[in-house]
């Protein structure tokens, strides 16, 4: 049984529909899946009766009352919340002031970044819910843009390999660096192949773009394990959820997380959690509260936390949002919530979302125009079939359209053409130096053939296949050796790629410094750390903040075609 | 949560990044400086991973400006952290696994917090895990005090 009429076959007499229907109908917008709301289920992005209304209530010091709770009556979201993330002394009052009257300041250029954030740090998730839910999505974008905490935007990419092919990794890994991402982020098919593979990205990056940051998204255990050891320099798949259930589902706690928040820290390594509308709902407990509400709530515990940044923007659960309506815009605003929250915000673009072309750009602009901290948490640095996170809303084949939307529109999202002869030279160097370190580390060697294979690849598809057994057996040697950062670094350097050796150091020093640790910290070319500090988002209307001109503009106005002035029967190189 | 007063602000936006702007404040846990962390070292095995660590003087500099840049929660998270430096990896890891929920009943939180404040002197982490307990406590996310080993579930057919 199916819930629609067949469709007709064919032409002629059985035609049931017009022409123009079976064209619409064979439309890839018609390949996604849509559904109705169903608030008593949290299925739906922000507009819920369900949700709670805003109250606040302190004595002696302690919030007694939240949207509705008194004390009692809390889960431990409610108290972790209350007692860490929300500013006692000045709730009541900032809860006093009308929803219109925020919603204003985050739109108004004239109220600063500042004061708006000092209002933020006072609210309710309920109250934060009621000032969004009166912005369309243009406000929100104005938020975003003013909000935002780095003051010049970037972007992160995904390299991994459909076979966990180290080589490829490197090679991918370098072509994105070059191409500008600032962040590098794999994951695995096979785990036990996470050292190798963590290894090629840091390797591969290092060559593309000295001071890209590199990380490994596995179990919190392990990913916490290979960033101690200096393979990778970061980490974000620390997950939170909205409701105490689903928290406890994905066996943490507030305060489980927030100790691991400490732990990354106390080693010197950059953190950010993960979260994201439609989790709860997808995981079978939303408690009847809409998608965005829960995320309000995840934003703030990991404000409480003292984490300096957030992944989100649906992420991995954008088919939920995707599918009801208003979905995109709740999913922008969970990025301007983050922002707002004065937290590092990597917002999402990072899952396969939709068939349609056209709607995976309009699911971008939201955050690809007014600027992110990372306008992608993982843009597809590889061809979507070798994603190991299931694809995302961008991918290598991609490259050229996003490049041509920065020329069009005059907006950095970070990324650059580069000449061909570039991208060659350092995916072949990564190659080369991948294939030192595994003689170096005594691994199953890497042939010429998988070099040349590297340099001239698309996807995995391209590449003579490994021993994957004897690639495993390597990888846990490596982990039982107690191979670390340092160790890579002195290989390197006697393999004779001693500058790509003294990137990698350069990024292992600052761990001693600490400077990655302070919210949206990202490293330069010239290992300068940049983050909200002295990067600091100071938007203030027309004419300030960030501004794609200069040397930057000149870059971006490059593309693989464009026609020379003088000489119509040129191109501009 | 109350202000630490070590905390009290001293450096400025201005001196960050720490790296660039002070980097006669830094030194690793093992007393070397920045300018010590070469290759030539590196090459020479005069530097390990115990040379690239963030020392706890450095996280509650980092915790001066995170407070001069109105970050509270950030400071107190890098104060946590310079309590934590002097614990080792493998000893962070199963704290952090025993404050999973039902992973732990309340004396074994009560003995980690101990420990945190006793062998450590980490005080500020041995509240959040009291914290922690507290609130397992009335949330039925303790361990079970009596049954340390799980029933084995039915074999399937």
């Amino acid at each position: 049984m199916t819930a629609v009429a067949p469709r007709a076959e064919g032409t002629g007499a059985s035609l049931t529909t017009s022409k123009r229907t079976d064209v619409l109908e064979n439309r890839p917008v018609n390949l996604d899946g849509f559904v109705e709301e169903w608030p008593e289920k949290g299925l739906v992005a922000m507009e819920s009766d369900f949700d709670p209304q805003p109250s606040v209530r302190v004595e002696d010091g302690r919030i007694v009352e939240l949207d509705g709770r008194t004390r009692d009556q809390f889960d431990f979201m409610d108290t972790f919340i209350a007692d860490h993330a929300i500013d006692v002394d000045t709730c009541e009052s900032a809860m006093a002031t009308e929803s219109v009257e925020i919603a204003r300041m985050l739109v108004d250029p004239r109220t600063s970044r500042a004061d708006v954030v000092a209002v933020g740090r006072s609210l309710t998730p309920a109250k934060i819910l009621d000032v969004v839910k009166l912005m369309n999505v243009v406000e929100i974008m104005m938020g975003i843009q003013k909000t935002r905490s780095r003051r010049t935007p970037a972007n992160q990419a995904h390299s991994t390999s459909a076979k966990d092919n180290p080589i490829q990794v490197a090679a991918d890994a370098a072509e994105g660096a070059v191409r500008g991402f600032a962040e590098l982020e794999t994951t695995l098919g096979v785990v036990r192949y996470a050292p190798l593979v963590a290894i090629g990205l840091q390797v591969g990056g290092q060559v593309g773009r000295g001071g890209v940051l590199t990380q490994c998204a596995l179990e919190e255990a392990t990913e916490l394990d290979l960033g101690m050891r200096g393979i990778t320099a970061y980490a974000e798949t620390i997950s939170i959820y909205g409701t105490e259930s689903v928290f406890v589902d994905g066996d943490d706690t507030p305060w489980s997380k927030a100790f691991l928040a400490s732990a990354y820290a106390s080693r010197g390594i950059k953190m950010r959690f993960t979260s994201g509308t439609g989790s709860e709902v997808q995981m079978g407990n939303a408690e009847g509260r809409s998608m965005l509400y829960l995320e309000i709530r995840c934003i703030l515990m990991a404000k409480g936390a003292g984490v300096q940044g957030l992944q989100n923007g649906s992420i991995s659960c954008i088919g939920v949002p995707g599918a009801v309506p208003g979905g995109i815009r709740a999913v922008a605003a969970e990025n301007l919530v983050a922002s707002w929250m004065d937290l590092e915000c990597a917002s999402g673009n990072d899952q396969s979302f939709s068939h349609s072309a056209m709607r995976r750009t309009s699911r971008l602009l939201p955050q690809m125009l007014p600027g992110t901290d990372f306008v992608c948490s993982g843009y597809s640095a590889v061809p979507n079939k070798d994603n190991m996170f299931a694809g995302s809303n961008l991918d290598t084949d991609d490259y050229d359209d996003w490049n041509t939307i920065q020329r069009d529109m005059q907006v950095d999202g970070g990324l650059r053409h580069v000449r061909e002869d570039v991208i060659l030279q350092v995916r072949n160097k990564a190659a080369r130096a991948m294939q030192a370190l595994f003689v170096e580390l005594d691994l199953p060697p890497i042939t010429d053939e998988e070099v040349e294979a590297a340099t001239y690849a698309n996807s995995s598809d391209d590449y003579p296949d490994r021993d994957v057994l004897a690639d495993l057996e390597g990888a846990r040697s490596v982990m039982e050796r107690g191979i670390t950062g340092i160790d890579l670094v002195r290989f390197l350097e006697r393999a004779g790629f001693g500058d790509v050796a003294e990137n990698y150091l350069q990024v292992l020093r600052q761990r001693v410094s600490g400077d990655l640790l302070q919210t949206a910290a990202v490293l330069t070319g010239d290992f300068t750390p940049l983050a909200a500090i002295n990067d600091a988002n100071d938007y203030a209307g027309p004419g300030t903040g960030y501004r794609l001109t200069g040397e930057r503009w000149e870059e971006l106005k490059k593309l693989r075609h464009v026609t020379s002035a003088e000489n119509p029967e040129e191109e501009v190189v | 949560m109350t202000t630490n007063p070590d905390l009290a602000p001293e450096l400025t936006p201005a001196d960050y990044p720490l790296s660039v702007h002070r980097p006669e404040l830094l030194h690793t846990p093992t007393g070397k400086t920045l300018d010590d962390l070469t290759m030539a070292a590196v090459v020479a095995g005069d530097i390990t991973s115990e040379d690239l660590r963030i020392s706890p003087e450095t996280l509650a500099l980092q915790g001066q400006l995170a407070a001069a840049a109105g970050r509270r929660q950030l400071a107190e998270n890098f104060q946590r952290a310079s309590e934590m430096t002097t614990i080792p990896d493998a000893e962070v890891l199963e704290m952090y696994n025993s404050l999973r929920p039902n992973a732990s009943t309340a004396a074994q939180l009560e003995e980690i917090a101990s420990k945190l404040e006793n062998t450590y002197s980490a005080t500020t982490c041995a509240a959040l895990v009291r914290e922690a307990a507290q609130v397992y406590a009335a949330r039925n996310l303790l361990a079970e005090e009596e049954s340390p080993v799980a029933p084995l579930a039915p074999q399937e057919a």
